[in-house]
């Protein structure tokens, strides 16, 4: 559907468009240009599969891991960094419980690698309010009851937040669209699409 | 009162409970209970600093994982853990079956378990779960329940591939259908769904010498410690099950599972804490499902719109041996009607409760052909359901609701069956009706401590799923204290904190709040009895309101609540209260109305609007009791249009066992669901957790049955199959 009237020389444009109208558009890792691409594949190549050194910047502190390059942003945070607010739940792209903020884009960190993530900075769920002060998404999320298990809460704050941040006041088409990458179980978007509505004022964080 | 229970037991007035003690009465007037008080645990929550059973960390901990079975029939000849003992990081491998035991060494469905590992690091676990080496016979298996009814099914099942149940017979069948004016014969089916619980099922296990504790996902953290201490063999007592946040179990997680067993082994070979999450794949192949359904009704209805008589043939499968029953027909019972039911076994995992266990088959079945029933005859449909409905009474409200959403939804506006605007866009309007049993039960055990600083801590050993139970036990303690929600600290979801039931059949909020009622009331009445002499007062005289203990109608001669507790001294009031009949109720009844739009040439049906009308008595926290129903129709709409479980007819594999093809409801699938919940404070508290989730299913496919003239009778509404059944119609 998205790909009408592309032409056929543009396909990446056009998939990565295909991808977010699909709803799946914080899945994409490889948004980079061709030369990044490259550039980043050849820091890769040859490392593993034992355990290797990587820096992260999460939520603007410096963590050094020893981890496998086959490790996940996601595991890598919450296995090795005791950061455990972002849930694994699909493990394939698909829900987006382990969605967070890399270089001010959702990202699904269960299907991007953390060595892939050195040189980016990363935010997630245990990063976001600041000291005891929620984020605003984080407050209207509590006042509109816009969570129950709250096992996919985690996941539908960061995709929010990302949201707002580049689009500070949504529509409620624009809010379907920019949370259709993350599923709940219990049954809570009503709720959320409230609580995402109420917010104002959220700058880039 | 009206009496509609059906031979079950189901859907029926209850006897009136007798009263409590009266002392412990609901007040005439609430203060918070009612209200709109925000979740506690929100703040918990939305930082990501909740600790699930998934992000519990112990020194020294492993990860579990378990070996399963890839075939959906086999014979285990042996199993050799040699090449996964010596692999990295491995500390404890453990065989589940046994080969040289008949009774253990077969695998009766794909992803049964066989064995388990645990290592040092995840994917260490992974890795060495794939060297651990089974040698399996397989044997011949059955995919398929059409394989078994027409006899060309191997025999896989001891006693046989099918449970028939006895005929229920009432009243004269053929002067019923003498009577009728017009009878439809048609066959109707719902579909296997799985639970799909964000939080997988897993346990994290650590044991002290011959003492076990056990951060278990589960709904009951009382039948977790049963479970582990039977599956294990040791003493109950020996085992302390924690469950402080859960990520949904809608009545899958009612035990610690095999999963949990197995990890509380690999724990003990290990001597060392062992953390076993099973992933989503094992989460749909192993850990409960909806049991299908299939009715083959033959119904007739009198010229002025009686249901004259029901023969219905009914069979369903819950997978390997257990059964797969529903209530049928659904709350309207015409006089004269017969059922056969029977279960039949198919190799896939076996069936757990699932929110509301029958009632969405039984409800999808009846309504469907309530709806042709009422076109046969050319009546309205809502009046076609009032007329054949029970008597209304407190727990039977529906013909009230009916009217009431008939008017707020805009029913008059509904065309008749078949919307004959031009264009692929076809639009209708469909209603359905529930009801559920719920109600409260004991012993659910509920300890009130006050200390002299004025902190209230309420102790109980159930558990909050999400339904916000945490948040209950604290309105409940605040209103009869006279005190804020905020300032009750309720302690749950811990074995320690005393017994009660598991979360199950919305059976928690009726349980647990008679019982938090009656121990805060006595523990208000023990510092009534500290305050009473610096007040110079008779305790009798004296009220919780408002943050104070005074004399009633008296606000001046009184202490704040942090002088008054300064009476308790070094030791702080500690006192007990049970569950006990008359503070809660049983039985409620809904009605929901759906309007759908479909496009005919692509087959999607898109649903633009729900109105849910329900009661549950005495509403005690409105924003999460409403949330309730938000869910409850989110759900429903899951299984009406998205949810499969799709098998392979050759292999009896699972070909959807993840989240993208395995498909729920996304933002963008949502409609807008109006909530009207009806207050009925003088029946007591009565849960609401599945009676929400009954009933959008059945309006939905009515809504669509009236869009596009066409009758759907099976579930999930894919577009393929709306495709279908309008190619259908077509040819014929």
């Amino acid at each position: 559907m998205a790909r009408k009237g592309k032409k056929p020389g543009s396909f990446s444009v056009s998939r990565r468009d295909f991808l977010k109208t699909a709803g799946v558009v914080s899945a994409v890792t490889a948004a980079a240009s061709p030369t990044e691409a490259e550039a980043q594949a050849a820091a890769v190549r040859g490392v593993g599969p034992g355990e290797v050194p990587v820096r992260l910047m999460v939520n603007g502190k410096r963590l050094d891991l020893m981890i496998e390059p086959r490790v996940t942003l996601l595991d890598a945070l919450r296995m090795r960094a005791d950061m455990t607010g972002n849930k694994r739940v699909c493990d394939r792209g698909t829900c987006g419980a382990c969605t967070m903020i890399v270089d001010g884009r959702p990202v699904y960190s269960c299907s991007t690698l953390a060595i892939e993530c050195q040189g980016k900075t990363v935010r997630n769920i245990d990063g976001l309010a600041a000291g005891t002060a929620l984020h605003p998404v984080q407050q209207a999320f509590c006042d509109k009851d816009a969570l129950m298990c709250g096992f996919c809460t985690p996941g539908f704050i960061m995709a929010s937040v990302a949201l707002l941040e580049k689009t500070p006041n949504p529509t409620p088409e624009q809010i379907r669209k920019g949370l259709d990458g993350n599923i709940c179980r219990c049954g809570t978007f009503s709720r959320i699409m409230e609580a995402v509505s109420s917010v104002k004022g959220v700058t880039r964080g | 009162m009206a009496d509609f229970r059906d031979e079950q037991g189901r859907g029926g007035q209850a006897p009136p409970p007798p009263p409590a003690d009266p002392k412990y009465a609901w007040l005439p007037k609430q203060g918070v209970i009612g209200t709109s008080i925000k979740r506690l645990d929100g703040p918990e929550k939305v930082t990501g600093r909740a600790k699930y059973t998934f992000d519990i960390a112990r020194p020294g901990m492993l990860y579990g994982r378990i070996v399963r079975s890839p075939y959906p029939h086999a014979r285990i000849r042996a199993v050799d853990l040699s090449a996964a003992q010596k692999a990295p990081g491995v500390k404890a491998a453990i065989v589940w079956r046994d080969p040289a035991n008949a009774q253990r060494n077969t695998v009766m469905f794909q992803g049964d378990e066989v064995a388990g590992v645990a290592a040092d690091t995840e994917e260490h676990a992974i890795d060495a779960a794939r060297l651990v080496k089974v040698d399996y016979e397989v044997l011949p298996h059955i995919t398929l329940v059409d394989q078994v009814l027409t006899g060309s099914a191997p025999a896989v099942f001891q006693d046989g591939n099918v449970r028939q149940g006895a005929v229920q017979e009432t009243g004269d069948l053929a002067a019923g259908f003498k009577q009728a004016a017009q009878t439809i014969e048609e066959t109707y089916s719902t579909h296997v769904i799985t639970h799909v619980c964000l939080e997988s099922h897993g346990t994290v296990c650590e044991w002290e010498g011959d003492r076990l504790t056990a951060w278990v996902s589960t709904q009951g953290v009382n039948a977790a410690r049963e479970g582990l201490a039977t599956g294990l063999g040791i003493p109950q007592p020996n085992v302390r099950v924690i469950t402080q946040y859960m990520g949904g179990g809608f009545g899958s997680k009612m035990g610690p599972g095999a999963e949990g067993l197995i990890c509380a082994k690999l724990a003990q070979e290990a001597k060392a804490p062992v953390k076993l999450m099973v992933d989503r794949k094992e989460e749909h192949l192993a850990t409960g499902n909806r049991p299908s359904a299939t009715a083959r009704i033959k119904a007739g209805v009198s010229a002025d719109g009686v249901l004259t008589a029901f023969d219905a043939e009914t069979w369903g499968t819950g997978g390997a041996g257990a059964a797969a029953g529903f209530p049928l027909p659904y709350i309207y019972l015409p006089p004269n009607r017969r059922r056969t039911h029977k279960d039949v076994y198919i190799n896939t995992g076996q069936q757990r409760p699932m929110r509301a266990p029958g009632h969405p088959q039984g409800s999808f079945i009846t309504e469907v052909l309530m709806e042709e029933l009422a076109d046969k005859i050319k009546m309205d449909p809502i009046e076609f359901r009032i007329k054949n409905l029970p008597p209304e009474a407190p727990n039977a409200m529906w013909a009230t609701y009916l009217r009431q959403g008939a008017a707020e939804f805009g029913w008059n506006k509904r065309h008749p069956t078949g919307d004959t605007t031009a264009g692929p866009i076809k639009t209708g309007m469909g209603v359905a009706i529930n009801t559920w049993g719920g109600g409260g039960r004991g012993p659910t055990q509920v300890r009130c401590e006050i200390s002299s600083d004025g902190v209230v801590v309420v102790k109980c050993g159930t558990q909050d799923l999400g339904t916000g139970t945490r948040t209950l036990v604290a309105v409940v303690a605040a209103e009869t204290l006279g005190l804020s929600p905020a300032m009750i600290r309720p302690e749950i979801g811990d074995t320690m904190y005393g017994v009660a039931g598991a979360s199950g059949g919305s059976t928690t909020a009726a349980g647990v709040s008679p019982a938090v009622r009656i121990a805060t009331f006595n523990a208000l009445e023990a510092l009534k009895a500290k305050v009473a002499p610096a007040l110079g007062v008779e305790a009798t005289a004296l009220v919780a309101s408002n943050g104070r203990i005074q004399v009633k109608d008296n606000a001046s001669k009184g202490l704040s609540w942090a002088d008054a507790c300064k009476q308790i001294g070094p030791q702080p009031i500690s006192v007990e209260g049970n569950w006990q009949p008359g503070l809660s109720s049983v039985t409620t009844s809904g009605v929901q109305f759906a309007e759908v739009s479909v496009d005919i040439e692509t087959g999607i049906v898109k649903v633009n609007r729900v109105l849910a009308i329900q009661d549950c008595g005495l509403i005690v926290s409105r924003l999460t009791a409403e949330s309730q129903v938000y869910g409850g129709v989110i759900g429903s709409l899951n299984f009406a249009l998205f949810e499969d479980r799709i098998l392979d007819r050759n292999t009896g594999q699972m070909v959807n066992p993840n989240m993208e093809w395995y498909l729920l409801a996304g933002m963008s699938d949502v409609p807008r669901i109006d909530v009207r919940l009806i207050d009925q404070p003088e029946r007591g508290v009565i849960g609401i957790g599945e009676p929400p989730t009954v009933s959008t299913a059945a309006a939905i496919t009515c809504a669509v049955r009236n869009a596009i003239g066409v009758t759907v009778r099976s579930l999930p509404l894919t577009p393929a199959k709306i495709l279908q059944t309008l190619a259908q119609q077509r040819r014929a």
